[in-house]
Parts: C-alpha cells; structure tokens; sequence
C-alpha cells in the first residue's frame, strides 16, 4: 500500500495535556506529523485540531480508531489531501 | 490500597493511617503496582496504588506499563510538587502526568482539591470501563493539604468517552449463520474473555454447538484443559493441538483477542488467514489492527455470546472434535530427561500441578518459566493463572502473588519465577512475611537467564553473552535460601528429583509465605 497525505479533523476537549495525548499518540507509532494546526471552536471547552499524516490507509485508519480511544477526543474525522 | 509514601505523599497518609481500607506497604514502588495489578487480575475489580512524587512516580511505570497492555483496571495516585513550584525542577519533581502518557489509558493532573471527587470518580470509571487500563492521578502536595466541600458524584458522565458498544443485528445473524454452517470451527479466546468474566458464555457456546477451543496466554483458564473442548495455547510456544486446529479450520471466532504478534507469527502470518476470520472485540482500534477480519465486531464479547449461544444450533460435529481429539491426545507437550539425577524446569511445573487442588492460583514470572506454567499446569478456572503478557515483565510474579493473596484468600497462591526475575522484586518477600501471606515462591533456577540463553543458542550460533549467574556463592548468584530466611521467610533448596514432589507440596501446605529454590537442568529449552 502507498503512502499519501490524510488530514485529520479532530475535535478535542480544551484541557491542559490534550494536545500533548494526541501528538505523543501519533509520533509514538513512528508517524511524522506535516502540519498541525490548532485553534478554539465557538464552543471555548472544544478545540480543533487539523493534522497532515502521511501514511498508508491502513495505518491511519488505525490511528483515527486509537485517537478515538483517547479519553479527551470528541470527534475524528479525516480525508485523503 | 498498596503504596509506598514519601514527601510530596505525605499528607495523603495522614488519612491513610485512619481510613477503612486495608493498606500495605510494598518495598518498591513497581512492587507496589503490581500487587495492585495482582489484585485486580484475581478479581477484575480495579487495584489501587499509591505513590510519592518523582522517584517514586517513575519507578511506578513500569508497573503501570505491565497492567495497561494487558487491560489491568488500576488507578495510581501519585503524589505531585506545589502547583506553585510544577516546572521549577523542585525536589523530587517529575512531570508525571508527561512520563506515564504512554503507559497509562489516561492520567489527571489534579489542580484544586474542589476537582478530587470527580476526577476520582472519572479515573475509576475509564479504568473498568470499555478496554480496562491504567489511570494516573497526580495530586500537587498543596491540592493534597487543602479541604473542600465537593462531593462524589453519583454517576460519571464523560463527554468525550463512550466506550459502550454492541454488535448489530446483521453482525449478530452473520455469525450465527456462519457457526451453523462451518464444518472445522474454533474459537479462539483471549484474556478479554476473561476481563468482560464470560469464561462460563464461552464454554456454554463450545458444548452446545461442538466447537474446539484454544486460548491466548492471557485466555488461559476461559476453558477447563481437562475438557473435551480445550486445546490448550495457541502461537509461538502453543500446544501441537491448537495450532493444528487453527490451521485446519473454516472458521476462526476470535474473543476478546488483540493477535499479539506471539500468536500471528505462528497461526496469521502476514496478519492473514484462509478460513473465515470473525474478531470480536470490546476495542475499536484492535480490529484489523493485526489481522485482517471478514467480519469485525466490536462488543462486549459477554453480551454478544448470551444472544449468539441462543442463535446457534446445537451440534455435535463428532468428526471434527474427534479428530482435533486426537491431535490433543497424541501431541501432548513433552521434554526429554537431559541428564539423569538433575531435574528438569518442566518437571517443577508438574510437581506443582500435581500438589494443587481446586484453589490454586498460579503466577508466573517472565521467559522459560512462564512458557512452561501456561503448558504444563491444567489450568482449569479464569482468574487463576495470572502474568505479564504483552509487557513481559520480569520480577511481576511474587509482587503480584501477594496482591493476589490478599484478593482471594481462598486461594493458595503459588508464584513460579526463574533465578533471574526472582531477584528483580525478591525484596517484596518482606511484604509476604509482614502480611502473613502463605504464598509460595518456587525459583526454578538454572543460573542462567534461560529464554535469551535458548534465543542465543538458537538465533546467535550457540554465542553466549550476559546470560550466566553462576550457582556459585561469591560469583553472583545470592543462596535463595539463606535470602528467604533473612525476610523471616521459610526456604528449602531441592536438587534431587524424587524429593521435588514432597518438597512443593509440603510448601503449598505451610503457614507462611515459602520460597523453594529448585535447582535444574541449565540446558532445558522451551
């Protein structure tokens, strides 16, 4: 399987550390984030992340599943760039 | 409560001292996790530790490493620095909540004391909770002195985590359908069967419908080895029987497996398998993460097996349990007498096996000794064979006896460990003897570390290195026996094979906490 660009959207709760959670989650399976971009939603409790991962499907299909695991993460969306 | 204080801890134990709960004192703190650990393997209710800042937070790791990878419920209270002095490298600082991020399901960094309820409320929830795991909560020293008048909540309701889930209908009549009409299936359990307690669902299943069932490590016990059904462990060090079955199944039911890579290298190479594959999983993210599955199912593997085992068809399948049947009688696990006069690893899990009853509840170390409990013991309940599988770690079996002991004191509790992991927590004996815990600690010692010693031999050319502690007072390797004596422990060496069997059994049936130093055959391979 090839690897190509995915963009991932989450939204996150607006708590110390969850940032960290979720770069450590990604960069601790070996993955090299692109671009990340972080920034507050209308809601001040939510955040919105946007992160460039390179990958094969595969892989980050499983890093959407485990990112949905993490405790602060509301919702994970993602799409091929 | 098991723990160990320390300055930035200390007011907790204030309260400690008066509270309703028994507390022990470990020696370690990563003896202290995995009493807790122990503990929670016993019953599958959460263990509990605590620990002081700093030190004592990073030695808590690898305990919590070894609970979360086999989704252990645990909460760790560690203690913190002021608020005021977090990121000043104060004294006996560490950023815990940093450290542990990959060894924990989650962690809180508590910040007022107005926050203490919940957040303990919210970590016991997400500890039990979908996959169980390892939950920190690091409280500052200045959260730990103040008051409040916050109460604990009734119900936790967390807004991002919801880790419920069943299998849909057409999930359900999709499996039903396909164990109706498979020829050679079998169900391979795991210790999620264990955690979601529906050893009992899957063994109804196995009778009803005739189906074979073989086990991860960590599913040792979901089925009776004595039963028609059992085929023993499957994988790298599994039984003859239950790779043969996997290899010739049409249908392979996997239940609250996460395929660690002991068992694809040996039975999915590749991550594939040509017989239908069905994965069921209370862990979104373990479907398709290893193996590809025709149909992934995520549920509680419980709940799904009470509806399924009423979809199913009773059968008998005669043919295909006769001839796994003879697979199991056939190629049994065996060894071969290396030397005569000297005894063999294997045959100090047999004595044990033989000196046990009904209630005994085995805990093995890491590397040889660990592979020969899981396939020379007849395992026959969940929740009484506990040990480190996905972590590997070594010196987790007499702390975690001791957790155990003290969860089921019904139990005799007999941990199994080789020289080498033994001496990594042996200070824990202390634990044993100031609880009054009659465990028994059986050191199966070649002086050698036996499992990379056999990788070295195997992989390397025969070309040893850092593998020996030699059996030689003054050359490294400590008198077991003495050592127990020093802790107030009792200790008995035995290097005769036709005095092993006496020797364990008496052991299993002494008063206080026992440690037999059985000295073997070096040369013996898994």
């Amino acid at each position: 399987m090839t690897e190509e660009t995915y963009r991932l959207n989450c939204f996150v709760e607006n708590k110390p550390g969850v940032l960290a959670r979720i770069v450590g989650l990604i960069s601790g399976r070996g993955y090299n984030i692109q671009t990340l971009n972080v920034g507050p939603t209308e809601d001040g409790t939510v955040s919105r992340m946007r992160i460039d991962v390179l990958g094969t499907e595969r892989v980050v299909n499983q890093i959407i599943l485990q990112l949905r695991n993490c405790v602060n993460v509301i919702e994970v969306t993602s799409r091929r760039r | 409560m098991f723990g160990y204080p320390g300055g930035n801890v200390v007011d907790v134990f204030d309260h400690v001292r008066t509270a309703k709960f028994r507390f022990v004192l470990g020696r370690h703190e990563q003896g202290c996790v995995h009493m807790a650990d122990g503990y929670a393997r016993a019953t599958g209710r959460p263990g509990v530790a605590i620990v002081t800042s700093g030190p004592g937070a990073t030695n808590a790791i690898t305990g919590l490493a070894t609970a979360n990878v086999d989704g252990v419920p645990l909460v760790l209270v560690s203690g913190q620095v002021p608020l005021s002095q977090i990121g000043t490298d104060a004294f006996q600082e560490a950023d815990m909540t940093g450290i542990c991020r990959a060894a924990t399901k989650h962690s809180f960094l508590v910040k007022s004391a107005d926050e203490i309820p919940e957040v303990v409320a919210e970590a016991f929830y997400i500890a039990t909770h979908g996959k169980p795991g390892a939950v920190v909560i690091d409280v500052p020293r200045n959260v730990q002195e103040a008051t409040t008048d916050a109460r604990y909540p009734e119900r936790v309701s967390l807004r991002a985590y919801h880790p419920e889930s069943a299998a849909t209908p057409s999930q359900v009549n999709r499996l039903a359908k396909w164990l109706n009409e498979a020829k050679r299936p079998v169900l391979l359990a795991g210790g999620g069967v264990i955690a979601a307690n529906a050893a009992g669902d899957v063994a109804a299943l196995a009778a009803k419908a005739g189906i074979p069932v073989v086990t991860t490590l960590m599913g040792i016990g979901c089925v009776s080895a004595s039963g028609m059904h059992s085929l023993g462990m499957a994988g790298l060090y599994g039984s003859y029987a239950a790779n043969a079955a996997l290899a010739a199944a049409d249908l392979v039911v996997a239940l609250g497996v996460r395929f660690s890579d002991r068992v694809t290298e040996r039975c999915f190479p590749n991550g594939v398998h040509r017989a239908r594959l069905v994965h069921v999983d209370c862990d979104p993210s373990s479907i398709d993460k290893n193996v590809t599955a025709d149909l992934g199912i995520v549920a509680d593997v419980k709940d799904l097996l009470t509806t399924v085992n009423s979809r199913v068809k009773p059968s008998l399948r005669a043919a295909w349990l006769a001839r796994v049947a003879e697979w199991k009688a056939k190629h049994p696990f065996s060894y071969r007498q290396l030397r005569r006069g000297v005894i063999m690893p294997q045959a100090v899990v047999e004595a044990v096996d033989r000196a046990a009853d009904g209630r005994t509840l085995l805990v093995a170390d890491v590397g040889q000794n660990q592979m020969w409990c899981a396939q020379y013991f007849r395992h026959s309940h969940p929740r009484r064979f506990l040990c480190s599988g996905g972590m590997g770690t070594m010196g987790f079996a007499l702390p975690a006896a001791i957790g155990a002991a003290i969860a089921r004191p019904d139990c005799r509790v007999v941990a199994v460990a080789g020289d080498g992991g033994a001496q990594m927590t042996i200070q824990e004996l202390a634990v044993a003897v100031a609880e009054r815990l009659p465990i028994v600690l059986v050191v199966v010692n070649n002086g050698c570390l036996g499992m990379v010693r056999q990788m070295q031999d195997e992989s390397f050319g025969g070309r040893r290195c850092a593998v020996a502690f030699p059996r030689v007072h003054g050359a490294g390797c400590p008198d077991f026996v003495k050592l127990a004596h020093a802790y107030g422990a009792g200790g008995v060496r035995v290097t005769d094979p036709a005095k092993l069997d006496s020797a364990v059994a008496k052991a299993m049936r002494a008063k206080g906490p026992t440690l037999v130093d059985v000295v073997v055959d070096p040369e013996a391979n898994v």
